[in-house]
Protein backbone atom coordinates (compact mmCIF):
# COMPACT_ATOMS: atom_id res chain seq x y z
CA UNK A 1 0.00 0.00 0.00
CA UNK A 2 2.68 2.16 0.90
CA UNK A 3 4.85 1.10 -1.98
CA UNK A 4 1.87 2.06 -4.30
CA UNK A 5 1.47 5.84 -2.99
CA UNK A 6 5.29 6.23 -3.17
CA UNK A 7 4.86 5.36 -6.86
CA UNK A 8 1.53 7.45 -7.38
CA UNK A 9 3.70 10.42 -5.69
CA UNK A 10 6.69 10.22 -7.93
CA UNK A 11 4.72 9.76 -11.51
CA UNK A 12 2.69 12.78 -9.90
CA UNK A 13 5.99 14.69 -9.45
CA UNK A 14 7.30 13.56 -12.45
CA UNK A 15 4.54 14.97 -14.90
CA UNK A 16 4.43 18.07 -12.84
CA UNK A 17 8.31 19.04 -13.61
CA UNK A 18 7.75 17.45 -17.73
CA UNK A 19 4.23 19.69 -17.77
CA UNK A 20 6.75 22.74 -16.46
CA UNK A 21 9.29 22.06 -18.92
CA UNK A 22 6.93 22.31 -21.90
CA UNK A 23 5.33 25.46 -20.28
CA UNK A 24 2.30 24.00 -19.22
CA UNK A 25 2.55 26.36 -15.90
CA UNK A 26 2.36 29.94 -18.50
CA UNK A 27 -0.35 31.10 -17.46
CA UNK A 28 -0.11 34.27 -19.39
CA UNK A 29 0.94 31.84 -22.47
CA UNK A 30 -2.24 29.67 -21.68
CA UNK A 31 -4.79 32.69 -21.70
CA UNK A 32 -3.13 34.08 -24.98
CA UNK A 33 -3.88 30.52 -26.24
CA UNK A 34 -8.06 30.35 -24.86
CA UNK A 35 -8.09 34.26 -26.67
CA UNK A 36 -6.80 33.17 -30.16
CA UNK A 37 -8.83 30.05 -30.04
CA UNK A 38 -11.92 32.50 -28.95
CA UNK A 39 -11.05 34.32 -32.32
CA UNK A 40 -9.81 31.71 -34.74
CA UNK A 41 -13.65 29.37 -34.06
CA UNK A 42 -15.25 32.88 -34.72
CA UNK A 43 -13.82 33.34 -37.76
CA UNK A 44 -14.02 30.18 -38.94
CA UNK A 45 -18.09 30.67 -38.59
CA UNK A 46 -20.20 29.59 -40.55
CA UNK A 47 -18.44 27.93 -42.67
CA UNK A 48 -18.43 28.48 -46.66
CA UNK A 49 -20.04 26.14 -48.98
CA UNK A 50 -18.57 27.34 -51.88
CA UNK A 51 -15.59 24.70 -51.74
CA UNK A 52 -17.87 21.70 -51.20
CA UNK A 53 -17.65 21.02 -55.07
CA UNK A 54 -13.58 21.34 -54.51
CA UNK A 55 -13.56 19.74 -50.75
CA UNK A 56 -15.90 17.26 -51.45
CA UNK A 57 -13.14 16.04 -55.08
CA UNK A 58 -10.65 15.99 -52.60
CA UNK A 59 -12.01 14.11 -49.69
CA UNK A 60 -13.15 11.50 -52.09
CA UNK A 61 -9.38 11.50 -53.58
CA UNK A 62 -8.33 11.01 -50.12
CA UNK A 63 -10.94 8.15 -49.10
CA UNK A 64 -9.72 6.09 -52.25
CA UNK A 65 -6.15 6.62 -51.42
CA UNK A 66 -7.33 5.03 -48.40
CA UNK A 67 -9.12 2.03 -49.19
CA UNK A 68 -6.80 1.10 -52.11
CA UNK A 69 -3.72 1.45 -49.63
CA UNK A 70 -5.60 -0.48 -46.65
CA UNK A 71 -6.44 -3.45 -49.12
CA UNK A 72 -3.13 -3.39 -50.40
CA UNK A 73 -1.25 -3.48 -47.04
CA UNK A 74 -3.80 -5.83 -45.98
CA UNK A 75 -2.96 -8.08 -49.17
CA UNK A 76 0.59 -8.06 -48.17
CA UNK A 77 0.52 -8.07 -44.23
CA UNK A 78 -1.02 -11.78 -44.27
CA UNK A 79 1.48 -13.56 -46.04
CA UNK A 80 3.89 -11.67 -44.07
CA UNK A 81 2.28 -12.47 -40.74
CA UNK A 82 1.78 -16.28 -41.81
CA UNK A 83 5.18 -16.53 -42.21
CA UNK A 84 5.79 -14.05 -38.90
CA UNK A 85 4.03 -16.99 -37.13
CA UNK A 86 6.52 -18.92 -34.80
CA UNK A 87 4.65 -22.19 -34.70
CA UNK A 88 4.44 -22.41 -38.73
CA UNK A 89 7.30 -21.53 -39.97
CA UNK A 90 11.14 -21.84 -38.71
CA UNK A 91 12.21 -19.34 -36.20
CA UNK A 92 14.87 -17.77 -38.57
CA UNK A 93 12.06 -17.51 -41.29
CA UNK A 94 9.64 -16.46 -39.01
CA UNK A 95 11.99 -13.61 -36.55
CA UNK A 96 12.92 -12.33 -40.54
CA UNK A 97 9.26 -11.68 -40.81
CA UNK A 98 9.00 -10.54 -37.95
CA UNK A 99 11.95 -8.25 -38.42
CA UNK A 100 10.96 -6.84 -42.11
CA UNK A 101 7.50 -5.74 -40.45
CA UNK A 102 9.20 -3.54 -37.59
CA UNK A 103 11.65 -2.10 -40.09
CA UNK A 104 8.59 -1.27 -41.79
CA UNK A 105 6.58 0.13 -38.98
CA UNK A 106 9.46 2.37 -37.73
CA UNK A 107 8.84 4.57 -40.39
CA UNK A 108 5.94 7.09 -39.82
CA UNK A 109 3.28 7.15 -42.50
CA UNK A 110 4.42 10.91 -43.08
CA UNK A 111 8.11 9.95 -44.02
CA UNK A 112 6.60 7.00 -46.33
CA UNK A 113 4.67 9.76 -48.32
CA UNK A 114 7.55 11.86 -48.66
CA UNK A 115 9.83 8.83 -50.04
CA UNK A 116 6.92 7.46 -52.36
CA UNK A 117 6.27 11.28 -53.64
CA UNK A 118 9.92 11.38 -54.88
CA UNK A 119 9.65 7.48 -55.93
CA UNK A 120 6.66 8.21 -57.82
CA UNK A 121 5.72 11.67 -58.04
CA UNK A 122 3.28 14.22 -56.55
CA UNK A 123 -0.46 12.91 -56.35
CA UNK A 124 -2.30 10.17 -55.06
CA UNK A 125 -0.33 7.35 -56.06
CA UNK A 126 2.46 8.23 -53.86
CA UNK A 127 0.09 8.42 -50.91
CA UNK A 128 -2.05 4.93 -51.43
CA UNK A 129 1.90 3.40 -51.69
CA UNK A 130 2.56 5.42 -48.44
CA UNK A 131 -1.08 4.26 -46.50
CA UNK A 132 0.18 0.29 -47.50
CA UNK A 133 4.01 0.72 -46.51
CA UNK A 134 2.53 1.82 -43.33
CA UNK A 135 -0.36 -0.77 -43.50
CA UNK A 136 1.85 -3.01 -43.62
CA UNK A 137 3.87 -2.47 -41.07
CA UNK A 138 1.01 -2.34 -38.31
CA UNK A 139 -1.27 -5.54 -39.57
CA UNK A 140 1.84 -7.79 -39.77
CA UNK A 141 2.46 -7.85 -36.62
CA UNK A 142 -0.91 -7.87 -35.20
CA UNK A 143 -1.57 -10.38 -37.53
CA UNK A 144 1.31 -12.64 -36.94
CA UNK A 145 0.35 -12.21 -32.96
CA UNK A 146 -2.52 -13.24 -33.23
CA UNK A 147 -1.76 -16.34 -35.69
CA UNK A 148 0.32 -17.10 -32.91
CA UNK A 149 -2.19 -17.10 -30.21
CA UNK A 150 -4.51 -19.81 -32.45
CA UNK A 151 -6.07 -22.27 -30.06
CA UNK A 152 -2.88 -25.22 -30.71
CA UNK A 153 -5.61 -27.98 -29.82
CA UNK A 154 -7.52 -27.32 -33.07
CA UNK A 155 -4.18 -27.40 -34.92
CA UNK A 156 -2.83 -30.47 -33.67
CA UNK A 157 -6.59 -32.38 -33.94
CA UNK A 158 -6.42 -30.85 -38.14
CA UNK A 159 -2.90 -31.40 -38.82
CA UNK A 160 -3.74 -35.15 -37.54
CA UNK A 161 -6.24 -35.78 -40.23
CA UNK A 162 -2.74 -35.30 -42.59
CA UNK A 163 -3.60 -31.70 -43.29
CA UNK A 164 -0.48 -29.04 -44.54
CA UNK A 165 0.55 -25.85 -43.02
CA UNK A 166 -0.87 -24.35 -45.67
CA UNK A 167 -3.98 -26.54 -45.20
CA UNK A 168 -3.86 -25.21 -41.46
CA UNK A 169 -3.35 -21.42 -42.46
CA UNK A 170 -6.56 -21.89 -44.61
CA UNK A 171 -8.99 -23.63 -42.60
CA UNK A 172 -7.22 -23.20 -39.00
CA UNK A 173 -5.51 -20.03 -38.74
CA UNK A 174 -7.91 -17.91 -41.28
CA UNK A 175 -11.00 -18.47 -39.91
CA UNK A 176 -10.41 -19.08 -36.26
CA UNK A 177 -9.19 -15.57 -36.93
CA UNK A 178 -11.36 -14.00 -38.53
CA UNK A 179 -13.39 -11.84 -35.92
CA UNK A 180 -9.73 -9.70 -35.19
CA UNK A 181 -8.61 -10.05 -38.48
CA UNK A 182 -11.92 -7.84 -39.72
CA UNK A 183 -11.75 -5.62 -36.15
CA UNK A 184 -8.83 -4.73 -36.92
CA UNK A 185 -8.55 -4.20 -41.01
CA UNK A 186 -11.68 -1.82 -40.03
CA UNK A 187 -9.49 0.06 -37.51
CA UNK A 188 -6.82 0.60 -39.85
CA UNK A 189 -9.62 1.79 -42.33
CA UNK A 190 -10.78 4.17 -40.18
CA UNK A 191 -7.08 5.29 -38.97
CA UNK A 192 -6.40 5.46 -42.35
CA UNK A 193 -8.79 8.10 -43.53
CA UNK A 194 -7.66 10.30 -40.77
CA UNK A 195 -4.08 9.73 -41.25
CA UNK A 196 -4.41 9.97 -44.81
CA UNK A 197 -6.26 13.61 -44.64
CA UNK A 198 -2.44 15.11 -43.58
CA UNK A 199 -0.39 13.57 -46.85
CA UNK A 200 -1.68 16.30 -48.96
CA UNK A 201 0.74 18.51 -47.12
CA UNK A 202 3.36 16.65 -48.54
CA UNK A 203 2.38 16.56 -51.56
CA UNK A 204 1.06 13.47 -51.83
CA UNK A 205 -2.72 13.80 -52.93
CA UNK A 206 -5.99 13.89 -51.09
CA UNK A 207 -7.76 16.76 -49.18
CA UNK A 208 -4.72 17.44 -47.46
CA UNK A 209 -3.28 19.86 -49.94
CA UNK A 210 -6.45 21.45 -49.80
CA UNK A 211 -6.40 22.03 -46.11
CA UNK A 212 -2.98 23.40 -46.56
CA UNK A 213 -3.92 25.80 -48.95
CA UNK A 214 -6.66 27.39 -47.21
CA UNK A 215 -4.88 27.02 -43.86
CA UNK A 216 -1.76 29.27 -45.67
CA UNK A 217 -4.22 32.02 -47.07
CA UNK A 218 -5.66 32.24 -43.69
CA UNK A 219 -9.24 31.19 -45.33
CA UNK A 220 -10.65 29.78 -42.07
CA UNK A 221 -14.35 29.29 -42.90
CA UNK A 222 -13.29 27.62 -45.89
CA UNK A 223 -10.96 25.05 -43.61
CA UNK A 224 -14.30 24.72 -41.24
CA UNK A 225 -16.46 23.32 -44.26
CA UNK A 226 -13.56 20.67 -44.82
CA UNK A 227 -12.73 19.96 -41.13
CA UNK A 228 -16.71 19.23 -40.88
CA UNK A 229 -16.29 17.23 -44.57
CA UNK A 230 -13.88 14.87 -42.82
CA UNK A 231 -15.94 14.26 -39.67
CA UNK A 232 -18.74 13.20 -41.90
CA UNK A 233 -16.76 10.70 -43.77
CA UNK A 234 -15.55 9.30 -40.28
CA UNK A 235 -18.57 9.03 -38.98
CA UNK A 236 -19.97 7.28 -42.00
CA UNK A 237 -16.97 5.01 -41.34
CA UNK A 238 -17.64 4.44 -38.11
CA UNK A 239 -21.03 3.49 -38.89
CA UNK A 240 -19.98 1.24 -42.04
CA UNK A 241 -17.73 -0.70 -39.56
CA UNK A 242 -20.22 -0.99 -36.85
CA UNK A 243 -22.92 -2.98 -39.73
CA UNK A 244 -19.73 -5.06 -41.20
CA UNK A 245 -18.73 -6.28 -37.58
CA UNK A 246 -22.48 -6.83 -36.97
CA UNK A 247 -23.02 -8.65 -40.13
CA UNK A 248 -20.01 -10.91 -40.24
CA UNK A 249 -18.30 -11.26 -36.51
CA UNK A 250 -19.18 -14.25 -35.00
CA UNK A 251 -21.68 -14.30 -32.11
CA UNK A 252 -23.60 -17.11 -30.65
CA UNK A 253 -27.29 -15.06 -31.06
CA UNK B 1 1.66 -63.09 -19.39
CA UNK B 2 0.73 -63.47 -23.47
CA UNK B 3 2.20 -62.52 -26.15
CA UNK B 4 0.20 -61.24 -28.83
CA UNK B 5 1.72 -61.44 -32.23
CA UNK B 6 2.32 -58.37 -34.18
CA UNK B 7 -0.06 -58.70 -36.65
CA UNK B 8 -2.89 -58.50 -34.08
CA UNK B 9 -1.46 -55.50 -32.33
CA UNK B 10 -2.89 -52.13 -33.39
CA UNK B 11 -0.29 -49.76 -31.26
CA UNK B 12 3.07 -50.70 -29.59
CA UNK B 13 4.55 -48.37 -27.40
CA UNK B 14 8.31 -49.47 -24.92
CA UNK B 15 10.02 -47.29 -22.98
CA UNK B 16 8.04 -44.84 -23.20
CA UNK B 17 9.55 -41.77 -20.78
CA UNK B 18 8.27 -37.87 -21.64
CA UNK B 19 8.99 -34.63 -19.59
CA UNK B 20 8.03 -31.32 -20.05
CA UNK B 21 11.01 -28.94 -20.80
CA UNK B 22 13.60 -31.50 -18.73
CA UNK B 23 11.59 -31.18 -15.33
CA UNK B 24 10.06 -34.28 -14.05
CA UNK B 25 8.76 -36.61 -15.86
CA UNK B 26 5.20 -37.11 -16.54
CA UNK B 27 5.71 -40.52 -18.07
CA UNK B 28 8.08 -43.21 -16.86
CA UNK B 29 8.98 -45.94 -19.04
CA UNK B 30 5.51 -46.74 -20.50
CA UNK B 31 5.14 -50.26 -22.60
CA UNK B 32 1.63 -51.14 -23.74
CA UNK B 33 0.42 -53.32 -26.70
CA UNK B 34 -3.45 -52.56 -27.53
CA UNK B 35 -4.95 -55.31 -29.37
CA UNK B 36 -6.61 -54.15 -32.98
CA UNK B 37 -10.30 -53.61 -33.29
CA UNK B 38 -10.65 -53.08 -29.45
CA UNK B 39 -11.70 -50.23 -27.61
CA UNK B 40 -9.28 -49.23 -24.88
CA UNK B 41 -9.70 -46.70 -22.23
CA UNK B 42 -7.44 -45.48 -20.11
CA UNK B 43 -8.12 -44.41 -16.73
CA UNK B 44 -6.36 -42.57 -13.93
CA UNK B 45 -6.51 -39.37 -11.59
CA UNK B 46 -6.40 -35.70 -12.59
CA UNK B 47 -2.40 -35.17 -13.37
CA UNK B 48 -1.59 -38.96 -13.84
CA UNK B 49 -0.58 -37.91 -17.42
CA UNK B 50 -3.10 -39.26 -19.21
CA UNK B 51 -3.57 -36.40 -21.83
CA UNK B 52 0.11 -36.72 -21.95
CA UNK B 53 0.16 -40.18 -22.77
CA UNK B 54 -2.56 -40.06 -25.50
CA UNK B 55 -0.31 -36.83 -27.36
CA UNK B 56 2.91 -38.96 -27.15
CA UNK B 57 0.87 -42.14 -28.87
CA UNK B 58 -0.78 -39.42 -31.12
CA UNK B 59 2.41 -38.37 -32.39
CA UNK B 60 1.87 -34.49 -31.04
CA UNK B 61 4.43 -34.89 -28.82
CA UNK B 62 7.87 -37.25 -28.74
CA UNK B 63 8.76 -38.86 -25.94
CA UNK B 64 12.06 -38.26 -24.63
CA UNK B 65 12.97 -41.68 -24.54
CA UNK B 66 10.87 -44.61 -25.82
CA UNK B 67 8.96 -45.33 -29.56
CA UNK B 68 5.51 -45.64 -30.52
CA UNK B 69 4.48 -48.09 -33.41
CA UNK B 70 1.27 -48.28 -34.85
CA UNK B 71 0.68 -51.43 -37.39
CA UNK B 72 4.58 -51.46 -37.48
CA UNK B 73 4.66 -47.72 -38.72
CA UNK B 74 6.88 -45.68 -36.20
CA UNK B 75 5.01 -42.69 -35.04
CA UNK B 76 6.88 -39.50 -34.25
CA UNK B 77 6.40 -35.55 -34.84
CA UNK B 78 8.06 -35.80 -37.98
CA UNK B 79 6.24 -38.66 -39.60
CA UNK B 80 2.73 -37.78 -38.43
CA UNK B 81 1.19 -35.81 -41.07
CA UNK B 82 2.41 -39.06 -43.56
CA UNK B 83 0.39 -40.97 -41.46
CA UNK B 84 -2.81 -39.75 -40.82
CA UNK B 85 -4.53 -42.85 -42.99
CA UNK B 86 -3.25 -44.82 -39.63
CA UNK B 87 -3.86 -42.45 -36.90
CA UNK B 88 -6.42 -40.07 -35.95
CA UNK B 89 -7.23 -37.89 -32.91
CA UNK B 90 -9.95 -36.53 -30.84
CA UNK B 91 -8.64 -33.67 -28.22
CA UNK B 92 -10.78 -33.06 -25.03
CA UNK B 93 -12.16 -30.00 -26.98
CA UNK B 94 -12.62 -31.61 -30.35
CA UNK B 95 -10.28 -29.20 -32.18
CA UNK B 96 -13.31 -28.40 -34.13
CA UNK B 97 -12.76 -24.47 -36.03
CA UNK B 98 -15.84 -22.80 -34.78
CA UNK B 99 -15.92 -20.48 -37.65
CA UNK B 100 -16.27 -22.94 -39.58
CA UNK B 101 -19.56 -25.35 -40.51
CA UNK B 102 -20.42 -28.60 -39.71
CA UNK B 103 -19.56 -30.08 -42.74
CA UNK B 104 -16.56 -28.18 -43.76
CA UNK B 105 -14.80 -29.22 -40.20
CA UNK B 106 -15.95 -32.85 -41.25
CA UNK B 107 -14.55 -32.22 -44.96
CA UNK B 108 -11.26 -31.41 -43.01
CA UNK B 109 -10.96 -35.25 -42.32
CA UNK B 110 -10.46 -35.45 -45.72
CA UNK B 111 -7.51 -32.95 -45.96
CA UNK B 112 -4.47 -35.82 -46.06
CA UNK B 113 -6.13 -36.57 -49.23
CA UNK B 114 -6.82 -33.88 -50.92
CA UNK B 115 -3.99 -31.26 -52.31
CA UNK B 116 -3.54 -27.82 -52.41
CA UNK B 117 -5.32 -26.97 -55.81
CA UNK B 118 -9.22 -26.24 -55.29
CA UNK B 119 -9.27 -27.25 -51.71
CA UNK B 120 -7.88 -24.15 -51.07
CA UNK B 121 -10.16 -22.40 -52.67
CA UNK B 122 -13.06 -24.20 -50.24
CA UNK B 123 -13.55 -26.92 -53.16
CA UNK B 124 -13.56 -30.24 -52.17
CA UNK B 125 -14.21 -33.23 -54.48
CA UNK B 126 -17.86 -34.07 -54.89
CA UNK B 127 -17.29 -37.70 -53.48
CA UNK B 128 -15.59 -35.95 -50.55
CA UNK B 129 -18.60 -33.80 -49.81
CA UNK B 130 -21.34 -36.60 -50.30
CA UNK B 131 -19.35 -38.83 -47.75
CA UNK B 132 -18.90 -35.79 -45.62
CA UNK B 133 -22.81 -35.40 -45.72
CA UNK B 134 -23.42 -39.29 -45.30
CA UNK B 135 -21.11 -38.99 -42.10
CA UNK B 136 -23.24 -36.58 -40.84
CA UNK B 137 -26.13 -38.34 -41.60
CA UNK B 138 -24.66 -41.47 -39.88
CA UNK B 139 -24.87 -39.19 -37.14
CA UNK B 140 -27.87 -37.75 -36.74
CA UNK B 141 -27.28 -34.07 -37.33
CA UNK B 142 -27.69 -34.11 -41.12
CA UNK B 143 -29.82 -31.40 -40.88
CA UNK B 144 -26.85 -29.10 -38.97
CA UNK B 145 -24.61 -29.50 -42.31
CA UNK B 146 -24.74 -25.51 -42.65
CA UNK B 147 -24.75 -24.61 -39.21
CA UNK B 148 -21.49 -23.01 -38.05
CA UNK B 149 -20.05 -25.16 -35.07
CA UNK B 150 -20.09 -22.50 -32.44
CA UNK B 151 -23.95 -22.71 -32.74
CA UNK B 152 -24.09 -26.64 -32.00
CA UNK B 153 -24.95 -27.93 -28.42
CA UNK B 154 -22.26 -29.87 -26.52
CA UNK B 155 -23.67 -33.04 -27.93
CA UNK B 156 -23.85 -31.97 -31.63
CA UNK B 157 -20.28 -31.28 -31.82
CA UNK B 158 -18.80 -34.68 -30.35
CA UNK B 159 -20.82 -35.68 -33.63
CA UNK B 160 -19.01 -33.24 -35.68
CA UNK B 161 -15.76 -34.95 -34.63
CA UNK B 162 -16.42 -38.13 -35.05
CA UNK B 163 -17.73 -37.71 -38.24
CA UNK B 164 -14.53 -35.67 -39.05
CA UNK B 165 -12.72 -38.98 -37.64
CA UNK B 166 -14.97 -41.30 -39.86
CA UNK B 167 -14.09 -39.55 -43.23
CA UNK B 168 -10.32 -39.59 -42.83
CA UNK B 169 -10.76 -43.08 -42.17
CA UNK B 170 -7.43 -43.84 -39.73
CA UNK B 171 -6.88 -47.12 -38.33
CA UNK B 172 -6.48 -46.25 -34.96
CA UNK B 173 -8.48 -43.02 -33.05
CA UNK B 174 -7.05 -41.72 -30.28
CA UNK B 175 -9.81 -39.65 -28.32
CA UNK B 176 -8.98 -37.10 -25.01
CA UNK B 177 -11.60 -37.34 -22.59
CA UNK B 178 -13.64 -35.72 -25.59
CA UNK B 179 -17.09 -36.71 -23.75
CA UNK B 180 -16.21 -35.30 -20.15
CA UNK B 181 -18.13 -32.23 -20.68
CA UNK B 182 -21.35 -34.32 -21.70
CA UNK B 183 -23.76 -35.72 -19.17
CA UNK B 184 -23.59 -39.20 -18.48
CA UNK B 185 -26.66 -40.29 -20.26
CA UNK B 186 -25.33 -38.24 -24.03
CA UNK B 187 -22.05 -38.87 -23.24
CA UNK B 188 -23.06 -43.29 -23.00
CA UNK B 189 -25.08 -42.36 -26.34
CA UNK B 190 -21.74 -40.37 -28.25
CA UNK B 191 -19.83 -43.91 -27.08
CA UNK B 192 -22.12 -46.02 -28.60
CA UNK B 193 -22.32 -44.16 -31.62
CA UNK B 194 -18.43 -44.10 -31.69
CA UNK B 195 -18.48 -48.12 -30.71
CA UNK B 196 -20.34 -48.45 -33.65
CA UNK B 197 -18.61 -46.74 -35.90
CA UNK B 198 -15.29 -47.86 -34.80
CA UNK B 199 -16.78 -51.62 -35.22
CA UNK B 200 -18.17 -51.14 -38.79
CA UNK B 201 -15.13 -49.52 -40.01
CA UNK B 202 -13.05 -51.83 -37.97
CA UNK B 203 -10.63 -49.23 -36.43
CA UNK B 204 -9.10 -49.41 -33.09
CA UNK B 205 -10.33 -46.78 -30.44
CA UNK B 206 -8.88 -45.46 -27.60
CA UNK B 207 -10.08 -42.86 -25.18
CA UNK B 208 -9.00 -41.77 -22.05
CA UNK B 209 -12.39 -41.64 -19.52
CA UNK B 210 -12.72 -40.65 -16.05
CA UNK B 211 -16.44 -42.24 -15.87
CA UNK B 212 -16.17 -45.96 -14.25
CA UNK B 213 -19.46 -46.33 -15.48
CA UNK B 214 -18.79 -45.55 -19.53
CA UNK B 215 -15.79 -47.59 -18.88
CA UNK B 216 -17.46 -50.63 -17.87
CA UNK B 217 -19.86 -49.96 -20.68
CA UNK B 218 -17.67 -49.44 -23.65
CA UNK B 219 -14.16 -50.36 -22.78
CA UNK B 220 -13.00 -53.89 -24.14
CA UNK B 221 -9.56 -53.49 -21.86
CA UNK B 222 -8.88 -50.89 -19.19
CA UNK B 223 -5.24 -49.45 -18.43
CA UNK B 224 -4.31 -47.82 -15.21
CA UNK B 225 -2.20 -44.28 -15.37
CA UNK B 226 -0.80 -42.85 -11.75
CA UNK B 227 1.76 -40.84 -11.54
CA UNK B 228 2.99 -41.40 -15.26
CA UNK B 229 3.08 -44.97 -14.57
CA UNK B 230 1.41 -47.84 -16.07
CA UNK B 231 0.18 -49.62 -12.71
CA UNK B 232 -2.63 -52.61 -13.92
CA UNK B 233 -4.51 -53.63 -17.42
CA UNK B 234 -7.76 -54.47 -16.83
CA UNK B 235 -10.41 -56.13 -19.06
CA UNK B 236 -14.29 -54.35 -19.29
CA UNK B 237 -15.24 -56.85 -15.63
CA UNK B 238 -11.44 -56.39 -14.33
CA UNK B 239 -13.44 -53.13 -12.69
CA UNK B 240 -15.54 -55.40 -11.03
CA UNK B 241 -12.10 -57.43 -9.73
CA UNK B 242 -10.91 -59.63 -12.72
CA UNK B 243 -7.69 -58.32 -13.30
CA UNK B 244 -5.21 -59.17 -16.03
CA UNK B 245 -2.30 -58.53 -18.01
CA UNK B 246 -2.75 -58.80 -20.99
CA UNK B 247 -2.39 -55.61 -22.29
CA UNK B 248 1.90 -55.50 -21.10
CA UNK B 249 4.32 -56.72 -22.48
Amino acid sequence: MRTDLFVMALVAILLSIVLGQLGFFDAARLMKGLRNMGTLTLEMLPPDASVLPVAGKALWETVQMSFAGTMLGFLVSLPLSILGTRHLFSAPLSNLSRLIAAGIRTVPVLLWAILFVILVGLGPLAGTFGIAAYTVGYLAKIYADLFEGTDPEVMEAVQSTGASRFHLVRFVVFPEGANAILTQLLFMLEYNIRASSILGFVGAGGIGFVMQVYLQTLEYRRLATVLLLILLVVLMMDGVGAWLRKRFLLTAH
Amino acid sequence: MTEMDNTDIALRAEGICFAYRDKEWVLRDISLSIPRGKATMIMGPSGSGKTTLMKVLAGILDPQRGRVEVLNHEIGKRTRRSLYSLIGYIPQQLGLVRNLTSLENVLMGALGRCGHGRVMLGLFPHHEIEQAQAALDLMGISDKSSEKVFRLSGGQRQRVAIARTLLQRPRVVLADEFVSDLDLDLASEILRLMRQVAEREQMTFIANMHEPQLVREFADQVLLLDHGELVRGLPRHGLQGQPSAEVFQ
